[in-house]
């Protein structure tokens, strides 16, 4: 069975590729929030720009930071 | 699987780390997945590991759990601007192993200076998609056997995966090749399955170098993308390759950010 994660996933797109490997992903419910790469995209060299779909996990702890676990073709 | 309490702060729950498949660990609190840790082994034997956590305490748990569980060595990827990762992992004992320049190419020609480029004497380049299969696969073996001899193959920062055959050639249609009337002499992997084209190699053979072949494969290459409409590519270079860091600066090339490879 599938472990519930402390995370919230949301989908949107990059806007912004920031200074410190960050990006600025505007969620497709019109939030705009902070977001790393996850380690696992990074590990696999996928690359992210802006206009990139992609899925991000929101921290449980500020609602406006999140990580990039997935970028869709 | 393994089962370990390990967080003692009454404020938290404990703190579980589980081994649930192969290759991949949960951290655990409350039953809530906290942590994430995967491990892959690459096409060239080495293994890779990452960690997602939002706490550092989190990252330290998953972590020792993983370097138990995995044969050394390991290796990972952070972005050299993330300093946050690269202190995590320094504080598992991973050191910088190599460093990776992430560059953006153009392609218009007015910018590169690369329209007036053209092949040396006797080299003609042949498009992509239009090259004989067994040539390009045995030059792509003689490319390998020349790095073989110099830095090795094992570190190149692109994946590559040798086919039954002894080569690296996946989709021949993705290949710029040079070529003279006896032999082929140089290529370029070109790959489009992104909105930006990413070089993902460019190599000569050893004899053949400082003629200028590898920047006639690259106007072509360039070229072919600027009358598409497409304004940029993307290359990795380590940082050891002063080559191939000249060739790219030298037609434009910006260096955009860096990865480091880090090892323990």
């Amino acid at each position: 069975m599938k472990k519930q994660t402390d995370g919230i996933e949301l989908e949107g797109r990059v806007v912004e590729c920031l200074r410190s490997a960050m990006f600025t992903v505007q969620l497709d419910n019109g939030h705009k929030v902070l977001a790393h790469i996850s380690g696992k995209i990074r590990k696999n060299y996928i690359k992210i720009l802006p206009e990139d779909r992609v899925l991000v996990e929101l921290t449980p702890y500020d609602l406006t930071r999140g990580r990039i676990v997935f970028r869709y073709r | 699987m393994d089962y370990k309490p390990l967080n003692t702060d009454p404020s938290r729950a404990a703190l579980v780390i589980t081994r649930v498949a192969d290759g991949q660990w949960h951290a655990l609190e409350d039953d809530l997945v906290v942590g994430r840790g995967h491990a892959a082994r690459r096409p060239d034997g080495r293994h890779f590991v990452s960690i997602d956590a939002w706490h550092a305490d989190t990252f330290d748990h998953l972590a020792e759990a993983m370097l138990a569980d995995l044969p050394a060595p390991l290796f990972t990827l952070v972005d050299e601007s993330d300093l946050e990762s690269s202190a995590n992992w320094q504080r598992a004992g991973f050191t910088i192993r190599r460093r990776e320049w992430d560059f953006v190419v153009p392609t218009d020609p007015s910018v590169t200076g690369l329209d007036d480029v053209r092949p040396p004497s006797g080299v003609r380049i042949l498009p992509a998609g239009a090259a004989d299969e067994d040539q390009l696969r045995a030059l792509d073996r003689a490319i390998r056997a020349d790095v073989d001899a110099g830095p090795g193959w094992q570190s190149m920062p692109a994946e590559v995966r040798p086919r039954p055959a002894g080569d690296t050639i996946v989709d021949p249609a993705r290949y710029t090749v040079a070529a003279s009337p006896e032999r082929y002499l140089g290529l370029v992997r070109l790959v489009t399955a992104t909105r930006r084209p990413r070089i993902g190699l460019i190599a000569v053979r050893a004899g053949e170098q400082r003629r200028g072949i590898a920047r006639a494969l690259l106007s072509h290459v360039l070229g072919t993308l600027h009358r598409s409409a497409i304004p940029t590519a993307s290359a990795e270079v380590d940082q050891s390759n002063t080559a191939a860091l000249a060739l790219l600066e030298g037609i434009g090339g910006r260096r955009i950010s860096s990865s480091l490879e880090l090892g323990r």
